[in-house]
């Protein structure tokens, strides 16, 4: 996936400057910046959610995103939050389910479920549709210290197995390290990528 | 909507004794005109749809009003939702099509029937769709409440994710649109069995309307009013049979079962 943004606008205001971005399997590039600044415009372009900028997108990876709510289909039961969207069958699901600690809520609908569980939820719905680049924004906000934590080793192990690549986008400067991403930080108003010297991202 | 009333439930009582006290009271204002003939008692009403159920008459014709009614109401939710769902969803489509619904929500029922007969003549197909075509612009508007209100979010995860356009809407939109709905179909299914009774009475050769208007010509009140209250409890039934079960079906998600 390669991202070759000559700009974006709202309304008229100059959002986000100039800047390249290339993400494929196996890589991982965590955006950092202070909220506010575009970081969340900038996936919706890397999704295809927002097609309204100047710039070309090329990619045909199979992609899937954690959202900073869970965005669950409140009417459909647990399991079929993780089925129907990805198209996964019913045993993957339940083996995903009981990976990210839901086992036994498999018939729940999402509001019986708690805020964190719903997180997970749409964590294995992500991994579901068994993609080649995951695109998470602000996936650990809003949750206590301790279930963070849990849900960042959760989603360490998954990308391990899974070999798939990430974008990351947080505020938050120790997230990218525990899952080894490289961290790029969007910054300027405009904003456009700086690159932090100790580590270099992949160009 | 019972979405927020699980407390104890009325039963059966209160409705009950206010059906009774409403034949009480229509005893009551029969004995008073004493005129059979122009304020039956419910005693000989009854009587009637009696007799018309034994010699099977009430079946046939209560059967020829009730597919017109299914026919024209499924048409009418169908078409309805398509165009309250593509006019909720998009400004421009609303703007364009805003002016000819408020058109359509104002002409006469009469007047689509009469031109409904003259333009596609005197036939089952005409019936049908002067009835739905009554219907369409009310179930639209309700419908576009529901397309205004749909979640962007839902819609972000649904594009993601790759999910298809049936798949979209049968998990993702009409879920969402499901109370929209249930109030139009309820709305509905009784406004159109009233129009279909008018179609009947203006044009066809079978149906409780086409009844109506024979009794009618010989001023039969009791025989009018026996078609009548045998057709509202067919209607009462399928409001309590089909309608309520499928908006409890379709609400279950909201409350919390564990």
């Amino acid at each position: 996936m390669r991202l070759d943004l000559a700009g974006k606008s709202f309304a008229g205001r100059s959002i986000l400057g100039p800047l390249r971005l290339s993400v494929e399997r196996g890589q991982r590039l965590a955006i950092l910046g202070p909220s506010g600044v575009g970081k969340s415009t900038l996936l919706r372009i890397l999704t295809g959610l927002d097609r309204d900028f100047q710039g070309r997108l090329d990619g045909g990876e199979r992609l899937a995103a954690v959202f900073q709510e869970p965005t669950l289909l409140p009417w459909r039961r647990a399991v079929a939050n993780v089925t129907l969207p990805t198209g996964c069958d019913d045993a993957t699901a339940r083996v995903l389910m009981a990976e990210v600690g839901l086992a036994g809520h498999e018939d729940k609908f999402p509001r019986q479920l708690s805020l964190a569980q719903q997180r997970r939820l749409s964590l294995a719905r992500a991994f579901a549709a068994s993609p080649d680049i995951l695109l998470m924004d602000e996936p650990f906000a809003s949750l206590d210290p301790d279930t963070a934590g849990r849900m960042i080793d959760l989603t360490a192990m998954l990308l391990d197995r899974s070999g798939a690549g990430l974008v990351l986008v947080t505020h938050d400067a120790a997230e990218p390290s525990r899952l080894g991403a490289v961290p790029v930080r969007l910054s300027g108003n405009p904003a456009i990528l700086q690159t932090d010297e100790a580590s270099q991202p992949p160009a | 909507m019972s979405d927020a009333t699980p407390q104890k439930r009325p039963g059966l009582v209160p409705g009950i004794l206010s059906v009774l006290m409403l034949l009480a009271l229509w005893m009551a204002v029969a004995g008073l005109a004493d005129d059979p003939r122009t304020m039956p008692s419910p005693l000989a009403v009854a009587a009637r749809i009696v007799d018309l159920a034994v010699t099977g008459e009430l079946w046939l014709h209560a059967g020829a009003t009730l597919l017109r009614v299914l026919a024209s109401f499924a048409i009418a939710m169908a078409l309805g939702i398509a165009l309250g769902l593509w006019m909720g969803r998009s400004q421009r489509a609303d703007h364009w099509l805003n002016p000819a619904l408020v058109i359509a929500l104002n002409i006469p029922t009469l007047v689509v029937i009469v031109l409904a007969y003259i333009w596609i003549g005197l036939n089952e197909v005409a019936a049908v769709t002067a009835v739905a075509l009554n219907k369409i612009p009310l179930v639209t508007v309700m419908l576009r409440e529901g397309g205004r209100a749909l979640r962007p979010d839902l819609d972000d995860m649904a594009r993601v994710f790759g999910m298809g356009w049936w798949s979209r809407l049968r998990h993702v939109v009409l879920p969402q649109l499901a109370p929209h709905i249930a109030a139009a179909a309820r709305a509905g299914i009784s406004l159109i069995w009233k129009i279909v009774l008018v179609v009947e009475f203006l044009g066809r050769s079978n149906g409780v309307g086409f009844k109506i208007h024979l009794l009618f010509s010989s001023f039969d009140v009791a025989g009018v009013l026996a078609w009548a209250l045998a057709f509202v409890a067919v209607m009462l039934l399928i409001d309590i049979a089909i309608l309520r079960p499928w908006e409890a079906g379709a609400n279950r998600w909201r409350r919390d079962e564990a």
